[in-house]
């Protein structure tokens, strides 16, 4: 079997590419080159077309618009999102700790978000801060929140003539935020289980309370539902209001594998955050 | 077919074929360099490391279609370079080196952090190699080795 494969020189040239032959972006290969791989000395056979976008600069690089909404290009790197300080910390972090740096520096967002794998890194920060996925066809451009895009495990929105070009992110607004992920070795490991929270207090009381679990369901969970328990309550009496809270999360998340270790750590680091947002220490990130 | 123009160690070369041919197999079979090695396959033991444009990417998940224009280094262009014999020599003399497998892989990672930082904490250089895999050695011999480049090398990097 022979491949059939393009090279676009420009974003206009790759969504022509797109829209008369269907063919896959291929950015930085991580996923799809593992995925057909058949082995040594021996090219990976693809059962579709492919465009390889590795090069199209236009969809490279981050840019922070006037009102702090940080847009990063679908192309940027794990490697160049992690050093860029404008970007989220929790962004920021995932990137970091995604693989060992020779993944980073290949791995690109647009394909993390296009793999659309539960143990992606980058969805579930990027999630908890409401961002949204820019999707360009030859006709058209769309955008939407990067939850409502994936839908479960490798399933996600991308109609057959567009190209995901980048990724906006609201300028976050919070007193206190968490993020922690779990994985087996510290080089290269897939998450086995990650969560970040954000708190805003003003004048005494939660204004804004969001959590989003990854690696522990088909997708990264979020509840605006179980998120509200929180929202409006004073304070002083959010240590009242934390086991409910963990409770209720506990019913958010499925995990498959593993689901009594998930469980008991997604409690754990809930409960955590929040004991400590409730003794109100400096705003910040706490460990 | 596609024609694929790029910089290997410093001479500037040309593939034609499939540009979904993984980089690995073009470096060791088209251009008969055989010192990157294939372990995995998978990206995750680091055998076949080379420098893209001066950063570590394993060859082994890269399809050549993806490296137009760009510059390659391997451990055959390394090792003729004053940086690169530093190495090597540091490498014999720690100690570095059992079966010799992940040792190529593990030189491109050592010169991709010292082409950044060229006075590493054993830490950053335990970070640095992190994505290579070694059977043999139980790494402590390696990292010393790569300290030791760091101190012998003095201005090179
Ligand atoms: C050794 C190893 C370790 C890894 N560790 C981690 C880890 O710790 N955390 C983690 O999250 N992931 C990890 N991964 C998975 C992978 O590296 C990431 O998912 C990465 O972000 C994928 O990006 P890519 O550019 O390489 O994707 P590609 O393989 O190029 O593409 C992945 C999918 O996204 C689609 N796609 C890519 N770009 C676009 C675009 N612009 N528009 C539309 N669709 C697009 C492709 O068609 C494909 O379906 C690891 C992989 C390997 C091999
Ligand atoms: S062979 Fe490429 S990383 Fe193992
Ligand atoms: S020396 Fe044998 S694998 Fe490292």
């Amino acid at each position: 079997m022979v491949n059939t494969c393009y090279i676009p020189k420009t974003l206009e040239e790759a969504l022509k590419i797109r829209k008369e032959t269907g063919a896959v972006p291929l950015a930085g290969g991580t996923d799809l080159m593992v995925a057909y791989k058949r082995g040594v000395g021996i090219t990976p056979v693809f059962p579709f077309p492919v465009m390889i976008i590795t090069q199209l600069d236009e969809l490279k690089g981050i840019k922070v618009e006037e009102d702090g909404t940080v847009v990063i290009g679908a192309l940027t790197t794990s490697v160049e999102i992690a050093k860029d300080e404008r970007v989220p910390y929790f962004v920021r972090l995932a990137a970091s700790k995604m693989g060992a740096v020779s993944l980073r520096n290949t791995a690109t967002i647009g394909g993390n978000i296009g793999n659309s794998s539960p143990k992606g890194d980058l969805p579930q920060p990027l999630i908890l801060l409401d961002a949204t996925v820019v999707l360009q066809s030859l006709d058209n451009t769309r955008e939407m929140k990067v939850d409502d895009f994936i839908i479960k495990a490798k399933k996600n929105q991308l109609a057959e003539d567009e190209i995901i070009v980048a990724v906006r992110i609201p300028k976050p607004d919070y007193t206190y935020g968490y993020y922690r992920k779990i994985g087996t070795r510290r080089a290269n490991a897939i998450s086995k289980l990650t969560l970040s929270s954000i708190m805003k207090v003003e004048n005494g009381v939660i204004t804004d309370f969001r959590a989003s679990s990854g690696a522990a369901g088909p997708k990264v969970a979020r509840s605006r539902e179980v998120e509200k328990m929180l929202i409006g309550k004073p304070i002083f009496e959010l240590s009242s209001f934390i086991e409910e809270f963990v409770e209720a999360w506990d019913g958010v998340i499925s995990p498959h594998a593993m689901p009594e270790f998930r469980r008991a750590t997604t409690k754990n680091m809930l409960r955590h955050f929040l004991s400590v947002c409730a003794d109100q220490p400096e705003p910040g990130i706490i460990e | 077919m596609s024609k694929i123009k790029f910089t290997l160690n410093g001479k500037v070369v040309f593939y034609e074929g499939d540009p979904l041919r993984r980089l690995v197999d073009v470096l060791r079979e088209g251009f008969q360099l055989t010192g990157t090695k294939e372990g995995c396959g998978e990206g995750e033991c680091g055998a076949c490391s080379v420098l893209k444009n001066g950063k570590l990417v394993t060859s082994c998940i890269i399809p050549v279609g993806a490296i137009d224009g760009d510059d390659i280094v391997t451990i055959e262009g390394l090792r003729e370079t004053p940086q690169g014999q530093c190495l090597v020599e540091s490498f014999a003399e720690g100690g570095a080196v059992q079966c010799g497998f992940c040792i190529p892989g593990m030189v491109m990672a050592a010169q991709a952090l010292l082409l950044v930082n060229p006075h590493p904490t054993e830490e950053d250089v335990r970070v640095a190699i992190s994505g290579n895999i070694c059977r043999c050695t139980g790494y402590d011999l390696i990292v010393e080795s790569i300290l030791l480049a760091s101190r012998k090398g003095e201005g090179l990097w």
